[in-house]
């Protein structure tokens, strides 16, 4: 498979989820796009497997390798103190007996809240990730000027 | 921290006088041992150092040591790269 066909493949199946996320959305059934989502980004693996013409090399991998690394470091942070924070709100601790220290209030983070905390975890990932790639991509030469 | 840090040497090659030699584009050259054209690129512009495979597959190529084609600097100050 060419690789231009491989990217209208590609933009199919984001249209296509797009498309799901709307009915899933109007529907009020999540779990519609999740499948989708699955089931899509599946399939673009499966397709990438079979393209021919896009050569990753040594170097290639090692940027690849390079940015995803960079991007766990830091995102498993962020994604841990979130976590705990949640986990807290699901275990409902500390608890203190103490009238005093009675400081927690009944929602410290709304289920809403949790959402838009997740979207925007998953926004700086890609951030990260596409930063990174350009710093790790500049580093081993990728936008050298060619004499030839 | 540095430790475990991976330290590299800065490696010189004649990549470029070689291909000259040979009369050879980068993306042939690149054709040839099987990589992108911009791996070769970087490999002649110091950017990338090669893995000891790719080295010996460019060596092979032209024909010669693989020290004739890359040349390891020691009095060059070390670079750390993470």
């Amino acid at each position: 498979m060419k690789k231009n066909t491989f990217y209208l493949i590609f933009g199919c199946i984001a249209i296509a989820l797009l498309a799901i996320f709307w009915y899933s959305v109007e529907l009020h059934t999540p779990l519609f796009i999740e499948i989708a989502f699955i089931v899509g980004i599946v399939l673009v693996y499966l397709a990438k497997r079979n393209v021919t013409d896009i050569l990753h090399d040594e170097r290639d991998m090692k940027i690849t390798e390079q940015a995803t690394m960079r991007t766990m470091q830091i995102f498993w942070v962020v994604f841990c103190a979130f976590s705990i924070l949640t986990v807290m709100e699901i275990l409902r601790v500390p608890t203190f007996s103490r009238s005093t220290l009675t400081f927690r209030s009944q929602d410290i983070l709304p289920p809403r809240m949790i959402g838009y905390i997740q979207l925007g975890l998953l926004c700086l990932m890609i951030f990260l990730y596409v930063g990174f790639r350009i710093y790790y991509a500049k580093k081993y030469g990728d936008f050298e000027t060619d004499e030839e | 921290m540095r430790k475990n840090m991976e330290t590299l040497r800065p490696m010189k090659n004649k990549i470029k006088i070689f291909r000259a030699m040979h009369d050879l584009t980068q993306e042939h050259l690149a054709q040839a041992i099987g990589v992108n054209r911009q791996t070769i690129l970087a490999i002649e512009k110091e950017k990338y150092i090669p893995s000891l495979n790719l080295a010996f597959k460019i060596s092979r190529y032209f024909e010669v040591n693989i020290e004739e084609v890359f040349i390891f600097d020691e009095k060059t100050p070390t670079i750390t790269q993470t």
